[in-house]
């Protein structure tokens, strides 16, 4: 039975550019019980679509044709409700889990007045050992103890547990569908797996329809029956998972598929080229960590470490870790914004965070980042062109304003960004993806020794995630830049990296070169990790919410055994914990 | 709700307390860094006003000592402290020898009266039609009306009040043109009494809350906007709640919070009153107070307001960061 019929729907925004058609003609229907993905990349019009359904497209978009019927309000369109009636339509039918976990509660009301809140808007007066009753039943669905959860503000849970708080909201009132908005894009591995499972079990027992929209063909693979792939507001391939995934007929779905790095799958990199020697002098290391720790109050988000990069041949070290590992708080000790608690972080044999002015200066220039957040890094009342030269010029690096210009275009270009069409620009005209690789550009440009990038590619599309790994990966070939690859993604990692050093909690746990670590994993938590990502592969088996619990009680085991399992080691980089 | 830990507690009070501490530190050292001597300023009145002066060195002298002006530095210091804690200020040098702390306690009822009022009505007003420029809600011929209104947020408050009176007071007759209460009434706790004063205050606190609104609107329209986008509020359109609900326990309830701090700072401020407001509406308040100790040179008068503002701001910041837990959970987690 049909819960959903969405039939030639078109969305138009009217901008004061002319109309943007977000969505053309898509027509679908969603079984009961059954899962539906919508993947496709930003700007494709999955979320457009899956929010006409719930009647809360942002402003000024509006549906310019089509209609979108609810089986269990009979023939109406839900397109023609007046606004007290599509109000009653909302979590009562059709339940809208959202995408920033982190903040879709109100931060000023304890959890299970949140779920109350739903059932009084939909049921009117409900006593309140009933109201108390179903708001545990609901939490105690998603995993949660209600008598500590419900009682709980939101700022007092993880991302993970704030999610599966989403989750008891929306199906509180068993509506006919659930339309999941990257409900796990905002949380790591272990806990999206946990999150994901939670999701599929409670859709399952209420029997409701499903829509999962996403950008990641592996976590479509592992969660729903059938996937719809929208390119551009059109809907460009609908059909069985297996079919897509095993069958893809469309090359933008084939596109899809191939750009989820795999770990031990075929690099996206030219493996002929060879690094370029840095020269310089190799008696005292690039970058060295002398028991480096770090505390926050009674936190401990880095344990005592050293290691000593040597940067005579260039090296990428990658540093994975789930969030709160410890990784970011490596990344700015490292950059100097932070002081370390012990130890000492050595630039060139000089302390990086006791510096004068000068040597500062001189660090600066030689010491890039790139940082997870390409909207953030522009100061959005300049062109482009500001943040690319006023480095450049502050550093003294400029001849003149045409080798200034020069110099923005040759590092465009070799970012793979054509100099014309993104110059003169200001941030907001440009896409996630092109800011972020001027910032690849503009770190390059300053010709440093050595890259610190935190995240770069967890916020941009997985089409464009493998070039900007590329052009970073590009720096290390061809202009001889020793980089710190800090994420979470360990198959981006595992193809990038010369070594890798998995986080948790603070320490190494396991280290070596990524064929050793990533592809036959021996620590428990880096198991763990491998486990937890989801595969294009149907056949390969994601486990049950129930191995996904079983993983998380594993992590107790592994707090207590907090020891380096060391893999090997590659010439002119040495760890050692302590 | 929890309790709000000893901690928090004591470190609240001791800020408290330093704030006071330092703040009449300064104001005994800012007039003694002016090169005017009140007592000079105080013979000259004398002068002007009843012709020669016999023996005025010793008057000088006389009127030095019962200043304790004759005294070293520091022994004026930790006197000065002494008194101000125990909230002598002195005599008034322009209405000798009035204490000055009965100068103060005559004017502060008023003030915080008037003022208490005007403010708490402007911050219900203001930030109610602040959120409602914002809210989707909103019927449009509000959504017009509203930024209409804050023109007279650009009107200086002495101007909106000489228009009140002029309008409602000379014209229509409607209010009394000047005074805190009618002359026929004795002061007391009688209902004769309070309906006069009510009805003198009326256009004191009507010029201000209609020139000092905007602030606050202003400041709720961005917070609002804020609010708007979060992911809290979708979702909790997408759970079908109310419109109204969601306006006041979702967007009002969370984008309030700083309105609540810019609220205790205003406190402070509320205390000087809108000076030139008391001044032209003849109210016998702090503000119209210190105007005049300004104008007399009257020191000790300038000390005691200026202290008795900053005592009421310290006050006030105490109190909200003793209320803001209660408001925003957020908060208590973080101490």
């Amino acid at each position: 039975m049909t819960v959903l019929e969405i039939k030639d729907v078109s969305i138009d925004f009217p901008t004061s550019r002319g109309v943007v058609h977000a969505v053309t003609d898509v027509s679908l229907s969603v079984p009961q019980g059954r899962r539906i993905g919508f993947i496709g990349e930003s700007g494709s019009g999955k979320t457009t679509t899956a929010l006409a359904a719930m009647r809360m497209l942002a402003a000024p978009g509006f549906v310019s044709a089509g209609e979108i019927h609810l089986n269990s309000l009979g023939k109406t369109d839900i397109l023609k409700l007046n606004e007290e009636e599509m109000r009653r339509v909302r979590l009562r039918k059709i339940a809208y889990i959202p995408q920033g976990a982190m903040n879709s509660l109100n931060p000023v009301m304890r959890v299970e007045h949140q779920i109350w809140d739903g059932i009084i808007a939909h049921e009117g007066a409900v006593t309140q050992a009933e109201l108390q009753r179903r708001s545990d039943a609901a939490l105690e669905g998603v995993g949660l103890d209600p008598t500590i959860v419900g009682r709980l503000f939101p700022h007092e849970l993880s991302g993970g547990m704030k999610q599966r708080v989403c989750i008891a909201i929306g199906v509180c009132l068993d509506p006919d569908l659930i339309i999941a908005d990257e409900p796990t894009s905002a949380l790591d591995v272990i806990t999206q797996r946990h999150v994901m499972q939670t999701l599929r079990e409670v859709q399952a027992k209420i029997g409701a329809g499903l829509i999962l929209i996403g950008h990641d063909m592996g976590l479509m693979a592992q969660s729903v029956d059938d996937i719809a792939v929208l390119k551009k507001g059109e809907l460009v391939e609908f059909g069985p998972t297996r079919q897509i995934i095993e069958n893809p007929r469309h090359p933008y779905t084939k596109e899809l598929i191939s750009s989820v790095p795999l770990v031990g799958g075929e690099s996206f990199l030219d493996p002929s080229a060879a690094p370029k020697a840095a020269g310089g002098d190799s008696a005292t290391p690039l970058l060295e960590l002398k028991g480096v720790s770090k505390r926050y109050g009674a936190v401990t988000a880095l344990h005592p470490m050293s290691f000593r990069l040597d940067g005579a041949v260039p090296q990428i070290i990658s540093i994975v870790g789930q969030s709160g590992s410890g990784k970011s708080t490596m990344g700015s000790l490292m950059l100097g914004f932070n002081a370390p608690s012990t130890g000492e972080v050595l630039f060139r044999g000089q302390d990086v965070y006791r510096q004068h002015a000068a040597e500062k200066l001189a660090f600066r220039k030689d010491v890039q980042a790139v940082f997870q957040d390409p909207y953030a890094c522009f100061n959005p009342f300049y062109r482009v062109n500001h943040a690319l030269k006023f480095p450049f010029e502050r550093f003294g690096l400029s001849e003149g304003p045409d080798h200034t210009r020069a110099a923005m275009e040759d590092a465009c270009r070799a970012v793979g960004l054509a100099p014309e069409t993104v110059l003169n620009r200001y941030p907001h005209q440009l896409s996630g993806g092109q800011r972020q690789r001027l910032i690849v550009a503009r770190a390059l440009m300053l010709s440093p020794k050595l890259l610190i990038a935190d995240e770069p590619v967890s916020m941009v599309d997985a089409s464009l995630r493998a070039t900007i790994l590329k052009n970073i990966h590009d720096l290390k070939d061809q202009h001889g830049i020793s980089i710190l690859y800090i994420t979470h993604d360990l198959a981006t990692a595992y193809h990038v990296s010369d070594f890798v050093m998995v986080l948790y909690k603070g320490h190494v746990v396991e280290a070596g070169p990524p064929k050793e670590v990533i592809g036959d994993p021996q620590h428990a938590y880096t198991r763990l990790l491998i486990d937890s990502i989801p595969w294009p592969e149907l056949d390969r088996d994601w486990g049950s919410a129930d191995d996904a619990r079983a993983a998380l009680d594993k992590l107790a085991e592994v707090d207590r055994r907090p020891d380096t399992v060391y893999r090997g080691s590659v010439p002119g980089f040495e760890l050692s914990q302590g | 709700m929890g309790r709000i830990p000893v901690s928090y507690l004591i470190n609240r009070l001791i800020t408290f307390m330093l704030t006071v501490f330092i703040a009449a530190t300064l104001i005994w050292i800012i007039p003694r860094l002016s090169p005017v001597d009140p007592v000079d300023v105080m013979l000259g009145r004398m002068a002007a006003g009843g012709g020669s002066i016999e023996n005025s060195d010793a008057i000088l002298t006389q009127l030095r000592q019962s200043f304790g002006l004759d005294q070293p530095m520091i022994v004026q210091y930790l006197l000065y402290l002494k008194n101000t804690l125990t909230f002598d200020f002195g005599l008034s040098t322009a209405s000798f020898p009035t204490p000055v702390a009965s100068l103060i306690g005559n004017a502060l009822p008023w003030t915080l009266g008037l003022m208490f009022i005007s403010l708490i009505v402007t911050f219900i007003i203001g930030n109610l039609l602040g959120a409602l420029m914002v809210w989707e809600n909103t019927p449009k011929i509000w959504k017009v009306a509203i930024p209409s209104a804050m023109v007279f947020t650009a009107i200086p408050p002495l101007l909106s009040g000489l228009l009140l009176m002029y309008v409602f007071a000379t014209q229509l007759r409607w209010f009394p043109l000047t005074g805190a209460y009618g002359l026929n009434v004795e002061p007391g706790w009688d209902w004769d009494f309070i309906v006069s004063v009510l009805h003198h205050g009326f256009l004191p606190a009507l010029s201000i809350v209609i020139v000092t609104f905007g602030f606050w609107a202003l400041g709720m329209r961005g917070l609002m906007i804020t609010v708007q986008g979060e992911d809290y509020s979708v979702l909790a359109k997408a759970k079908g709640l109310r419109p109204r609900y969601i306006l006041y326990r979702y967007m009002i309830r969370n984008a309030i919070l700083p309105q609540v701090t810019a609220f205790a700072l205003q406190i402070g401020g509320l205390v000087a009153g809108q000076v030139l407001v008391e001044r032209i509406f003849a109210y016998p308040g702090m503000g119209k107070l210190l105007y005049d100790a300004i104008l007399d040179q009257d020191f000790p008068v300038i000390q005691g307001v200026s202290f008795v503002i900053i005592l009421m701001t310290a006050l006030a910041v105490f109190l909200v960061d003793l209320i803001y837990p209660l408001i925003d959970p957020r908060i208590r987690h973080e101490m």
